[in-house]
């Protein structure tokens, strides 16, 4: 292959003289999109082995090699773990440039070095948005007790993530999980003097000793993101959706009531306390708006969802907490299913493909059995069959499979190994359902009606099995205007057709949910 | 960037001192020697030293540059990678991995103030060129561990926190070998501590003993330490500039 010039080096542990050329690999399509570049999956040709190749743009070569790009190596070539991310290799592409004009000549290497990773499956929320997919308790408990695993390690290490949310959590089909995308993170020590900039974390995730302005902190900013996370995987969408930073601060403050010198000694000294105190005192609402999850659940919450960063549960000991030592114990990550390939990404992508049939569909006034039989995207069989695998811990069955194909076309991502963006595509991610049927829980609701799923009862997956605990009967009505959480999302054709979480298991006890929407 | 030096890539990356003193083919086809070889990776440390000077960075980035610099001639040639060009290039990408970035344009200001002689005069866009090749050369390994990190620590320990300043510039000096490529950093500092005692004439047996360390490893340091002192007296600019010269005028 071109290749050879350059691919005879970098194999193993033994230094280098020199990187391989990007033509080792067979670029198989585009998986992601971040602030640094595309990433795409791609076949090392030699060996066959599938990687995901991350490109570091150079466009802006003003001072060179980007020192982000240089965090991030320098942190990943550090971090062996296995629940971070491995960075295999670093490639160039040749490019038409090279030595053209010699020292006077073009950069060599414009636009063309790539940070080559393992290729993971999934990411977190890529595999949450699944239409009809609900996580078990011992698969949260799996993944979250990797997720801490990773971070713990990433601490001790002394390195920040920076930037903990579902999409930089990938998967693998072995049930994996791992932390990527560390193009944020930052080594740090507690004697570390100087300040760290708190435009980091996307909004969803940050804690409010950011938002507040400090430029201080430690590994307590990252398990902010986790308490979010672990909230997100048991409620079965974002908790603190905030379209921008006031907002954001706000939504946590009504969650978690307002800071004051009593609960976090010290806030009033933040750059910010003044210019976004709320106005009137606010009681923390984290156990009334989470009632419905257990009480080791809820107990590891608060203690993750705490305002002072100082209090704030650190990984290590949120790995020691009852949650994850009684029963249902964490499963092992062997024995969870197999999903066909998902990153958030292409759940979207998938989404606005369903909105597109939905349309479709309209127009044609098709009715519902010609519908399910053209529209294979979400169907219930194969859901009802990749649920109760779910549940039974089964293997591997490829979900959505229809649905599934058009997407490996590729497009325009938003994949895992790329930036954060604010509250990504905020909004529209996790549309309000407006359904009214709060008690069907999320499990198959008729997509073909898109009214509330009263028709799907009769799928595969008994209903009462959930019906019990859905908290139908707790929340107020008011609450379910914004609709259970698990499910609006999944009709293809009916409702919004957008929005995607995937239901889980907490999740059908639909909570009351007004508080988030003031 | 603290964490396990055990575990790090610089200690996986350690040489014998037999491959640092390999004259690359192509430096000897001009002529150079393994003495002119160090001299001018000499030459070179006391060029990033006053570079950082002037940009003004920490001692840690200096170290880290030189570090670069002389782990890139173990796998690179001096005539395709000109030292006056990789010397300044180490600096600059020293200071992003240290997180005291220094703009191009600055450290290109302070080279032509430094220096008229024309040799020496590269532009950005050299620097940024340069810069991923000597990653590569590196093959991205960035972190560096040092022997200043331990030394507080050791000399309060030692009873000795009176010769800091001296074992702090000893360890500088270190620097000007190729130790840092070949022992774990403790082993420099701790050889530092000796000399400092010994240029002290404090006695430190009892305090060596009791840190169960590699002894022999802390003295064969020691002594290169101080054979370096010895021999760099007869280090003349004479015989620095018959070296440099060999190397190519710019291509």
């Amino acid at each position: 292959m071109a290749g050879a010039a350059y691919g005879q080096l970098n194999l193993e542990e033994s230094p280098s003289w020199g990187s391989r050329s990007v033509d080792c690999f067979e670029k198989l399509e585009q998986i992601g999109e971040g602030t640094y570049g595309q990433v795409y999956m791609a076949r090392e040709i030699k060996t066959g082995e599938i990687v995901a190749l991350k490109k570091i743009r150079m466009d802006n070569e003003k001072e060179g090699f980007p020192i982000t790009a240089i965090r991030e190596i320098k942190i990943l070539k550090k971090l062996q773990h296995e629940n971070v991310i491995k960075l295999k290799e670093i490639v160039t592409s040749p490019g038409p440039e090279v030595d053209e004009h010699g020292k006077s000549g073009g950069h060599k290497y414009k636009g063309s070095i790539y940070m080559v990773f393992e290729y993971m499956d999934h990411d977190l929320t890529g595999l949450a948005d699944r239409p009809g997919l609900r996580f078990t308790i011992p698969q949260i408990k799996c993944y979250m007790k990797q997720l801490l695993t990773g971070l713990h390690y990433c601490h001790v290490n002394q390195v920040l993530h920076r930037d903990i949310k579902g999409s930089n959590l990938l998967i693998d089909n072995e049930g994996n999980l791992k932390l990527a995308d560390f193009g944020l993170a930052r080594s740090y020590s507690s004697d570390h003097k100087g300040n760290l900039t708190n435009r980091v974390i996307t909004l969803w995730y940050r804690p409010p000793e950011l938002l507040l302005g400090a430029t201080k902190y430690g590994p307590s900013v990252d398990m902010w993101s986790v308490g979010c996370i672990f909230a997100e995987l048991l409620h079965g969408k974002p908790i603190l959706t905030g379209k921008n930073e006031p907002e954001q601060l706000n939504k946590i403050f009504e969650l978690c009531g307002s800071p004051d010198e009593v609960n976090w000694p010290g806030v009033s000294r933040t750059p910010w306390y003044n210019k976004f105190k709320p106005s009137r005192q606010m009681k923390r609402r984290v156990r009334e708006v989470f009632r419905h999850f257990d009480r080791n659940a809820l107990e590891l919450l608060e203690k993750m969802l705490t305002l002072d960063p100082s209090q704030r549960i650190s990984a290590k000991d949120a790995l020691d907490a009852e949650y994850f030592w009684t029963d249902p114990l964490p499963c092992d990550p062997k024995s969870l299913p197999k999903y066909e390939s998902s990153h958030e990404f292409q759940t979207k992508k998938k989404r606005q493909q369903q909105r597109q049939n939905e349309e479709q569909a309209k127009r044609q006034k098709l009715q519902h059995p010609q519908q399910h039989a053209r529209l294979p995207p979400v169907q219930q069989p194969g859901q009802a069959q990749a649920h109760s695998q779910v549940w039974a811990g089964g293997h591997n069955h490829p979900m959505g499979n229809s649905g599934q194909a058009p997407l490996a076309a590729g497009g325009p991502t938003h994949h895992q190994f790329g930036k954060p963006r604010g509250p990504p595509g905020g909004p529209n991610r996790y549309p309000p359902g407006g359904n009214p049927n709060p008690g069907v829980g999320g499990y198959y609701p008729d997509r073909s009606t898109g009214q509330g799923g009263v028709g799907f009862s009769g799928g595969q997956y008994p209903p009462q099995a959930r019906a019990p605990s859905a908290s139908g009967p707790r929340g107020s009505s008011a609450g379910y205007g914004v609709g259970p959480p698990n499910y609006s999302q999944n009709v293809p054709y009916g409702g919004s057709g957008a929005g995607g979480r995937g239901p889980n298991v907490a999740g059908n006890r639909n909570p009351p949910y007004n508080w988030q929407q003031q | 960037m603290a964490t396990d030096f055990w575990t790090s890539t610089h200690y996986k990356q350690l040489l014998d001192q037999e491959e640092v003193d390999v004259v690359h083919q192509l430096d000897k086809d001009r002529g150079i020697t393994l003495e002119d070889f160090k001299l001018i990776k000499l030459h070179m440390t006391n060029y990033i030293a006053r570079l950082a000077q002037n940009v003004k960075v920490r001692q840690r980035v200096v170290a880290t540059a030189v570090t670069y610099m002389r782990r890139a001639y173990t796998r690179r040639s001096m005539t395709e990678y000109d030292p006056r060009l990789v010397a300044p290039t180490c600096l600059y990408l020293a200071s992003k991995a240290e997180e005291s970035t220094v703009q191009a344009r600055l450290l290109v200001f302070y080279i032509k103030k430094l220096h008229s002689d024309d040799k020496y005069r590269y532009e950005i866009k050299d620097i940024l060129e340069m810069e991923m090749k000597i990653l590569e050369a590196l093959n991205y390994y960035l972190v560096v561990f040092h022997p200043y990190r331990a030394l507080s620590q050791l000399l309060q320990d030692a009873g000795m926190s009176d010769a800091t300043q001296m074992t702090w510039g000893l360890i500088n000096d270190s620097y000007k070998m190729d130790l840092i490529l070949i022992y774990p950093p403790h082993s420099i500092a701790l050889a530092c501590i000796y000399v400092a005692s010994m240029l002290k004439d404090k006695d430190n047996t009892a305090w060596f003993e009791q840190l169960r360390v590699d002894m022999n490893m802390v003295e064969k340091v020691a002594t290169e330490i101080l054979d370096f002192y010895d021999n760099h007296k007869t280090i003349t600019d004479e015989k620095v500039n018959a070296a440099m010269q060999k190397l190519s005028t710019r291509t």
